[in-house]
């Protein structure tokens, strides 16, 4: 039996990451366009739609890829310098969106690969480590089984398990719950809020059940910009007043589902006597999508 | 069981100062043979025991090596570094036996037409092509995690390249000891292959895994062609010549020297593969 985690919504606490206008353009696409976030410990999540350039923002800080512009310091170190890209890798655990297996390997030879990428070069605790990582991830049973018969579930906690080799600082986890079911999203979630305990994460994802289950923050990126930064109740409190029911699609709402009870859901200027709803994060999400000015809450 | 760990392996073992590969052996052996295990009780305190056991109780779930990888060890190269080695994204057993299978026609076309030309342009291009694919995103499925660790970027490079230029010239060497009759002719690939891997890299620094040797093979051939142009059927091209192996080896200096200046390049930013950054 799996419980969900709760997100911790109290203080933020001092700034471990700050970026200020990063910009990165592919040929003639502005992947990132100017933008400027502030991370704390715990876990914060970014939101946005495919091709939202959630990825390369994450790469970027990951530092797999410089940006064009723009700066950003991580747990003090400026990764724009050689040595502050050594001191940050040092501290960085990461999660890519599709992490690569050499699928011969067993769960245990991949993790220490990945350790000794990470310089844990002395083998008696490099073993422990691995040990230790597997442990945390809850699959020391599996240890020895080649990736390639593990299912999706237990890979990305095989991938997670190596983010997290060496007690990173930093966790950079890339849409990590995709193609999970149910019961093995729940229990990744369970895994990233331990894993948040202490640590500045960043998940990215396009559910916001992740996020109202273990983020303290959120980020919304559009088109390369961020479009809204705060916590998930200041997201939600952006649709009060803004999400109504009626019985047909209302033409001026700027987005309008029909709901299990037959009435349909609709968010933006609602029309004068409108049934008003209680919002949810996926509307104030939504609505800062549709949004053009960018909005940080305090 | 056939052995047993020495008396005075046993004590060493039980103070914790056996040394690898010994202690391997010693590890892997005590988790199967009791004899050993109670020997070992008899001969350590409490404590050391129970560090011991953590040391042993580690190793059961430690990576299998390979042959290869034995071997290394025993020569004296690190464990880590012996398992970077063996884990050349390239040295899989496909490739190898493409490789051979290529080779093995190309000897038969050369015994065949008597031209040892087919040979010698054929086989500067295999540790090129092996060098570029085993450092990039499109043959080494964990690049992304790579390139964000903390292991020197230039530093995986040169053990990968190690790694395939050595089984590339190994398969080149044995190819040439299928063409006896051509006497040291029949090594004229060794020159330029180094030339055209040692370009080849200093220009991924700039260029990229793809473009890069791309590029140079593409050079390369178009300088066999050029050379063939200028000379009758039978004669040595230019290239195969004493003054064109000088100039492989110049060429193979100078681009070692602008590979080590251009070292830190590979962590700065990856080596392309992925051109839309990913806009998810």
């Amino acid at each position: 039996m799996t419980t969900a985690p709760t997100a911790s919504t109290g203080p933020t606490g001092p700034a471990t990451l700050t970026a200020t206008d990063l910009a990165l353009r592919f040929g003639g696409t502005r992947a990132l366009d100017g933008v400027s976030l502030r991370l704390t410990r715990g876990v914060t999540g970014l939101l946005g739609p495919n091709g939202a350039g959630k990825t390369t923002l994450l790469r970027v800080l990951a530092t797999a890829v410089p940006p064009d512009g723009g700066e950003f310091t991580a747990l003090g170190h400026d990764p724009g310098t050689a040595s502050g890209r050594l001191a940050l890798r040092r501290t960085l655990g990461y999660l890519p969106q599709t992490p690569g297996f050499q699928p011969e390997f067993t769960a245990f030879e991949f993790v220490d690969y990945v350790a000794i990428l990470k310089e844990l070069t002395d083998r008696g605790a490099r073993h422990r480590e691995v040990r230790r990582v597997l442990e945390a991830v809850d699959l020391s049973q599996v240890r020895g089984t080649r990736i390639k018969r593990l299912s999706g579930g237990m890979r990305q906690r095989v991938a997670l398990a190596a983010a997290l080799v060496d007690d990173p600082g930093f966790l950079v986890l890339d849409e990590p719950t995709v193609g999970l079911d149910p019961e093995q999203r729940m229990r990744f979630r369970e895994l990233i809020a331990q894993a948040g305990e202490g640590r500045t994460v960043l998940l990215s994802t396009h559910q916001t059940e992740d996020v109202a289950m273990l983020c303290h923050r959120v980020v919304v990126l559009a088109q390369g910009r961020v479009r809204f930064e705060g916590t998930p109740a200041e997201l939600t409190a952006r649709a009060a007043g803004r999400v109504w029911s009626s019985t047909e699609r209302d033409p001026n709402a700027l987005a309008g589902w029909r709901t299990g009870t037959g009435s349909f859901r609709n968010i933006g200027d609602p029309p004068t006597g409108a049934e008003l709803l209680e919002p949810t994060l996926e509307d104030g999400y939504l609505l800062a999508l549709d949004g053009e000015n960018t909005e940080v809450a305090a | 069981m056939t052995w047993h760990v020495a008396d005075e392996d046993l004590r060493a073992y039980a103070h914790g100062e056996l040394a690898p590969p010994l202690l391997w052996s010693a590890d892997t052996h005590l988790t199967g043979c009791a004899t050993c295990r109670a020997r070992l009780a008899d001969t350590t305190d409490p404590v050391a025991l129970d560090a011991g056991w953590e040391r042993l109780d580690a190793e059961l779930d430690a990576p299998r090596q390979g042959l290869l990888e034995r071997l290394l060890v025993r020569l004296g190269v690190a464990d880590h570094t012996a398992r970077l080695l063996t884990a050349t994204p390239v040295l899989r057993r496909s490739w190898l036996l493409s490789v051979l299978f290529l080779l093995v026609m190309t000897v038969l076309a050369v015994r065949v037409a008597d031209r040892p030309a087919l040979f010698l342009a054929l086989a500067p291009l295999l540790p090129l092509a092996g060098v570029a694919l085993s450092y990039g995103p499109s043959l080494d499925p964990t690049y992304e995690m790579a390139v964000v660790a903390p292991v020197h970027g230039f530093r995986l490079l040169m053990i990968r390249t190690v790694a395939v230029l050595t089984a590339g010239l190994a398969f080149n060497g044995l190819a040439t000891l299928a063409l006896p009759g051509y006497g040291l002719l029949a090594l004229a690939w060794l020159l330029p292959a180094l030339a055209l891997t040692a370009t080849g890299l200093a220009l991924t620094a700039r260029l990229g895994p793809v473009v890069a040797p791309a590029l140079v093979g593409g050079a390369w051939v178009t300088l066999l062609v050029v050379a063939k142009s200028q000379v009758h059927a039978h004669d040595t091209l230019a290239p195969f010549t004493a003054a064109g192996q000088s100039a492989a080896a110049a060429v193979a200096v100078l681009a070692a020297l602008l590979l080590y200046q251009a070292r830190d390049r590979f962590d700065a930013r990856p080596m392309g593969g992925f051109a839309n950054g990913g806009t998810a």
